[in-house]
């Protein structure tokens, strides 16, 4: 595996990025963020895409609406992956899109049959249109809505099966899923199908500011918190190493305080790595 | 129900779609603080994150660029009540949408000062590198923006000048770059071709020749014009 461990890009990093020299270091960034026609900011990714494989992480696919991505989406997508040749593309199992707006949050939905047939046609629009596969993240979850027929492994295994996607694991969100929704995020963890995991995101999350709610929300604003690597680690001690990502959204720190975070996932994912005889 | 969670009678998803809510219009605010950071620091944070918050209300994102996000904003910071006593406000933020498109705007070669040595068809199309911008305000709109800028000079908040303005936006590397321009200089850039553009300058007093230095150094064209025949 000669990705390890990455970071999702900042641009005020840039120049710290285009410098580092971490084996098996490697970057994402929110596809929609560059999805346009030019300028600075597209050169930035351009040349961190020159020296770094590069995650295309979609935020705007909302590919559990029944509304399918827009033909202008996916041309706009398709020009980005057709630019950057990333070595991954992903989204979330969320809806978005509602009477017009986009809601920049992943929204839940009820996991029955009919979504998984609507999510696993868009899935397939999308991978025909960049003429390739993507995966699928698990979103944080802040209530348990009713009319559920598959649990979310259940759902994002038989997602693959139609499709062919991957799956993207987010440990965090599953520790504030299994936090809100009151589960046991062991077992949550341990009923992943290890074949289809391409990708792990870890990050931070803190409890709601409004007390009242009790609920953990998956802010992106601090560092990985420890029961999120330990959940991490009894991942990929059962499946193995896979490329993992951390995310930091907001209260950005330094790039040096960052990839003291990312070099720790770099370590637990080079004990894991197959020893050559 | 997203828009008004309170409105759901489970209190599990009324906490959840509250979560959901928070989160989508902060990033949306967010949005509007990244793309109007002048009028932010113009107003304070407060100030700017009241009105961020009543336009997300009225104007959601109609899709997930939120880099390109806030479109009829420098209309909505025109109309906003506690802003009326400021009209330069809306000016400021109709200038910062102009700078939007200018940094997402497509790549092209500038018009290359050394090729134009060589000679040029004055008749050959002048054509606008895709970032560039021009405006208009009734306020110092492109002064109240430059003194915002980081390399700014410390007195330039009060050597502004409050009268009205035209400016140019362009894009010559990769940073964006706002001047205030004059008469002939506007005049100049509506010109199809050099000859036109030359000739509009002249007819409202300008220096042609220094206003073509200018622009080209400003990267206000696209590349490669047609050259004349000869070498």
């Amino acid at each position: 595996m000669s990705m390890t461990a990455g970071l999702g890009f900042k641009l005020e990093h840039l120049d710290e990025a285009l410098t580092a020299r971490n084996p098996g270091l490697w970057f994402e960034v929110h596809a929609e963020n560059y999805m346009v026609d030019g300028g600075p900011r597209l050169r930035a990714l351009v040349a961190l895409a020159s020296q770094f494989p590069i995650s295309l992480h979609g935020v705007g696919l909302s590919l559990a609406s029944a509304e399918p991505p827009t033909p202008e989406h996916l041309t706009l997508l398709r020009r980005l992956v057709d630019r950057i040749q990333p070595a991954a593309v992903s989204d979330h199992l969320a809806w978005q899109k509602w009477e017009g707006a986009h809601h920049a949050d992943f929204l839940p939905f009820p996991r029955t049959r009919e979504a998984l047939a609507i999510t696993a046609d868009n899935v397939a629009r999308v991978q025909d249109a960049l003429g390739r596969a993507i995966m699928v993240e698990n979103p944080s979850l802040y209530v348990d809505l009713p009319g559920h027929e598959l649990d979310e492994a259940a759902f994002l295994s038989q997602l693959a099966t139609r499709t062919g996607c991957g799956l993207l694991v987010d440990v965090n969100n599953i520790f504030v899923s299994a936090a809100n929704l009151n589960f046991s995020a062991e077992a949550r963890i341990d009923a992943i199908p290890a074949s289809i995991v391409g990708e792990i995101h870890l990050a931070g999350h803190r409890p709601d500011p409004d007390p009242t709610s009790g609920l953990l929300i998956d802010s992106h604003d601090a560092s990985v918190s420890d029961p999120v690597w330990l959940l991490y680690q009894r991942l990929i001690d059962r499946i193995g190493p896979r490329p993992t990502i951390i995310e930091r959204d907001d209260e950005i720190p330094q790039f040096n305080e960052l990839m003291l975070e990312r070099d720790r996932a770099h370590r637990l994912l080079e004990q894991r790595m197959p020893v050559d005889a | 129900m997203l828009a008004s969670p309170e409105r759901a009678s489970d209190p599990a998803i009324r906490r959840a779609l509250a979560v959901h809510r928070n989160t989508a219009t902060k990033a949306a605010r967010d949005a509007l603080f990244a793309n109007y950071p002048v009028v932010a620091a113009l107003v304070g944070e407060d100030a700017f994150a009241a009105c961020a918050t009543a336009y997300v209300e009225v104007s959601p994102p109609a899709e997930a660029r939120l880099c390109l996000y806030g479109s009829r904003f420098p209309a909505f910071v025109d109309a906003w009540t506690p802003f009326a006593e400021a009209s330069y406000l809306g000016a400021v933020a109709a200038l910062e949408r102009l700078v939007t498109d200018a940094l997402f705007a497509a790549d092209e070669g500038l018009l290359d000062p050394e090729a134009l040595a060589a000679g040029i068809d004055p008749d050959a199309a002048l054509r606008w590198h895709p970032a560039t911008r021009t405006g208009q305000s009734q306020s110092p709109a492109a002064s109240l923006w430059l003194a915002h800028q980081a390399d700014a000079p410390p007195e330039a908040l009060d050597t502004l000048i409050w009268a009205p303005e035209q400016f140019l936006i362009t894009r010559p590397a990769d940073a964006i770059e706002v001047r205030v321009i004059g008469a002939p200089t506007r005049a100049f850039l509506a010109g199809s071709t050099l000859a036109t553009a030359a000739e509009n300058a002249a007819s409202e007093g300008g220096d042609v020749a220094a206003i073509f230095a200018t622009l080209l150094s400003a990267g206000a064209f696209a590349g490669h014009i047609q050259q004349g025949e000869n070498p």
